[in-house]
């Protein structure tokens, strides 16, 4: 972004109040001090930071105008607004944004996901503007004191770092540096850089992870640890996501929460199938009977929601006129999506599956026992996950090799099951293994996956929507919509098609000699 | 980015009041505003104490030379930021004369622009001329102001005309009542009359020629941020309003 100017944040160390370094500037500047301003603020971001991770504060003011979003970007350019209803649910979803630069900002990083309160904070600033000869701004410089509001502010306040924050005027950096240097310098000795962002120190103050939910495992292996020891620390991180993940699938508030989680719940079964070596037969196979079984119950919900996430995409391709038509047709998923999440959350919050978790974690928790039954057990991960990789990499050779055009559909999704195993082995201890080798090789694998996904994916939500036929007949509408659900159907098969025509060069990246050396090589 | 310009073949009718009024609310109400001082006077350079110097000048500018990020001033509103007039601009349409595709030239100069920011303000001198026509074509509305008498009308007329048969591109015109004196019949009697020959071109919101409008040169600031509650200040909030969604933002 050329038009950034810079924006500097220094914490106020102790003994140096606003008013003193104000004093301080008013020596040195000729400058203007704006009234004090007092400003409550909730921040909003997704469960998982998005918004944190590419640099944008999002704020959720309520004033006498009613609530309005305010967006703020690292440059020191001016705030985007949009003024919005209350939240629904406590979170703010994509089309609770109206049309605009706020929506237009946040679109391509906040996706499908929610915004959701975080923390609530309130900021009292005084705004000091530094003139040049001609009375005009050339710098900004805000003392802020920011607490983070318990409970909404009905169980008290927590002190965050005060802070001084200095901001450019595009086309002035001279007057910028001069000023900078000053505050730089400050009374008493000098300032020092913010800790954090007001927004991750308030996340903190009030118990909250300023990361978010993550998705990524972060387990330091050591490549000669224990593969049993190993396996339970990837396990347990893994556990840790799914439990993150559960009250917000339970709440419902966005899709992504029922994603990551089945994504953790899998890669845990990923482990302890591919890592069996290292566990008691028989308590694994109740575990992994547990694991399957979350799957099972999640499963219909997230069909579902894949069929309404790529609704736009797939009915920007059929003619306008049918679009009218397809209505019930959507009207029909949100009904049938509804009765799946019921099942869902009846059976996520039922005795059964906190048993099943419960022993699930005492499982992680506990003695595996004796080694004698565990052949894996005391191995090094990195010779254990090292052949494994190297299997299922060849089985994925073998098996893609005799995928040919007159191939089933199930022959397909059989090899992106695969995939999915060596991918998780990949991204869970592939850490061991230099980055030059493994990165290419998820590229490889990623593109190959993607194209499988999309045929898997068009094919179950084709026969799907097949399968409401019999439900849209009776329904009002019900035979425009038949017809309209036909040229849908058209362009899932042609969609599948089409990733089935790409299969043969993805698969040739894949399984290319040098790659096959490579793998042969470093994992042996 | 949607692109306005200021307009009007008369000079003295509230262009550049209007101009950086409505630039100064749509950056209070958070969209990322740009005003260009098209008019060597550099009158509102001048009310946003910006020097009136654009390095190169603007032969360099139009020709595509200078690169116009570099040119861009803050101003005092936050979100709004200045592209400042020069005195080489009373050459620029011998400068447009010269770069090829004359008519296009002023369009091109901001096209860089157009994701920093959600408007793009363009303060237009009086006149009907080569520099007339690049604002055409880079504009997406003419805003135009009109004083209440018949000679205003009539060139608004002449505009209409003009944009209509030798404008390609042709941007929407809307239009409204400035400098507005109650007391005098003529005024009075046009502002009655004129919105029914010309009901989609012309707002309903009326600027009154008002003390504090003429104290902007003064206070150096829009009177919308230093007499935000004043008549005038509410007038312009008001033509704000009104044109706001016009322009699709």
């Amino acid at each position: 972004m050329p038009l950034d100017v810079p924006t500097v944040s220094y914490a106020l160390p102790e003994g140096v109040d606003p008013p003193g370094l104000l004093a301080y500037l008013d020596k040195r500047f000729p400058v203007i001090a704006e009234p004090g301003v007092s400003r409550s603020y909730t921040v909003l971001d997704t469960a998982d930071r998005r918004l944190r991770a590419a640099g944008v504060d999002l704020d959720l003011e309520t004033g006498r105008g009613g609530p309005r979003l305010v967006l703020r970007e690292a440059g020191g350019r001016a705030p985007l607004v949009a003024e919005v209803r209350r939240p629904r649910r406590n979170r703010y979803l994509l089309r609770d944004v109206p049309a605009g630069p706020v929506r237009e900002r946040l679109a391509p990083i906040v996706e499908m996901r929610a915004l959701l309160p975080l923390a609530n904070v309130q900021v009292g600033a005084q705004l000091v503007r530094v003139l040049n000869a001609d009375d005009k701004t050339v710098a900004r410089v805000s003392l802020a004191t920011p607490v983070a509001l318990v409970g909404g502010g009905d169980a008290g306040a927590l002190q965050l770092t005060p802070r001084v924050v200095v901001t450019g005027v595009l086309g002035y950096p001279k007057p910028l540096g001069r000023v900078t240097a000053a505050v730089r310098r400050g009374p008493k000795g000098g300032l020092v850089d913010a800790p954090a962002s007001v927004a991750d120190e308030a996340i903190a103050a009030i118990g909250g992870d300023p990361e978010g939910i993550r998705t990524k495992v972060l387990v330091d292996l050591r490549p000669d640890q224990r593969t049993d020891r190993s396996a339970v620390a990837v396990l347990c991180d893994l556990a840790g996501m799914v439990e993150a993940n559960l009250p917000g699938t339970l709440a419902d508030l966005d899709t992504e929460f029922l994603h990551d989680l089945r994504v953790a719940v899998r890669r845990s079964r990923s482990v302890l199938r591919e890592l069996k070596g290292a566990f008691p037969p028989e308590p694994l196979g109740t575990q992994r009977d547990a694991l399957r079984w979350i799957q099972a119950v999640t499963g219909p919900t997230r069909d579902l929601d894949v069929q309404l996430l790529d609704w736009d995409h797939l009915v920007s391709g059929i003619p306008v006129e049918r679009h009218a038509a397809l209505a019930p047709v959507r009207a029909l998923l949100v009904r049938h999506r509804a009765a799946a999440f019921r099942a869902l959350r009846r059976e996520l919050r039922g005795p059964a599956n906190r048993q099943a978790w419960d022993g699930y974690r005492a499982f992680l928790a506990g003695d595996l026992g004796p080694t004698r039954d565990r052949p894996d057990a005391k191995r090094p991960i990195v010779a254990v996950a090292g052949r494994r990789i190297r299997k299922v990499y060849r089985r994925m050779l073998v098996m893609g090799a005799a995928i040919d055009l007159a191939s089933p559909a199930e022959q397909l999704h059989e090899l992106r099951k695969r995939g999915k195993e060596l991918r998780y082995l990949l991204e869970l201890f592939g850490g061991m293994w230099p980055r030059a080798v493994v990165k290419p090789m998820v590229r490889s694998l990623k593109e190959l996956q993607d194209m499988l996904g999309v045929h898997q994916d068009r094919q179950v939500q084709a026969t799907y929507l097949r399968g409401l036929a019999g439900e849209l007949a009776i329904s009002t509408g019900g035979p425009a919509a038949l017809l309209a659900l036909g040229v849908l159907v058209d362009r899932l098969d042609a969609e599948q098609r089409e990733a089935r025509d790409a299969f043969a060069a993805r698969f040739a990246a894949f399984a290319a000699a040098d790659q096959q050396a490579l793998v042969a090589k470093v994992f042996s | 980015m949607k692109v306005v310009a200021t307009y009007n073949i008369k000079g003295g009718v509230g262009k550049t009041s209007a101009a950086v009024n409505l630039a100064a609310l749509a950056a209070q109400d958070g969209l990322r505003t740009l005003l260009w001082d098209l008019d060597p006077q550099g009158a509102a350079s001048y009310l946003f104490r910006v020097r009136p110097k654009v390095k190169g000048g603007g032969g360099k500018l139009v020709r595509g030379r200078s690169d116009v990020a570099d040119l861009l001033r803050g101003t005092d509103v936050e979100g709004l930021d200045l592209l400042p007039a020069d005195f080489s601009y009373r050459h620029m349409d011998l400068a447009l004369d010269a770069a090829g595709k004359p008519t296009r030239r002023l369009r091109k100069v901001i096209a860089p622009l157009a994701d920093d920011y959600d408007l793009a303000m363009l303060d237009c001198p009086p006149s009907i001329s080569l520099v007339s026509e690049s604002v055409f074509d880079a504009a997406d509305t003419l805003l135009v102001p009109l004083i209440p008498s018949t000679l205003t009308v009539r060139t608004f007329t002449q505009l209409g005309d003009f944009v209509a048969g030798e404008v390609d591109r042709r941007p929407q015109i809307v239009a409204f009542f400035s400098m507005v004196d109650g007391r005098k019949r003529l005024h009075r009697d046009v502002v009655a009359t004129l919105p029914a020959t010309n009901p989609h071109e012309l707002v309903h919101s009326a600027i009154p020629a008002a003390t504090e409008v003429e104290l902007m040169g003064v206070q150096r600031a829009p009177v919308v941020v230093s007499a935000p509650h004043s008549r005038a200040a509410r007038a312009y909030r008001s033509l704000w309003d009104e044109v706001r969604p016009r322009l699709g933002l």
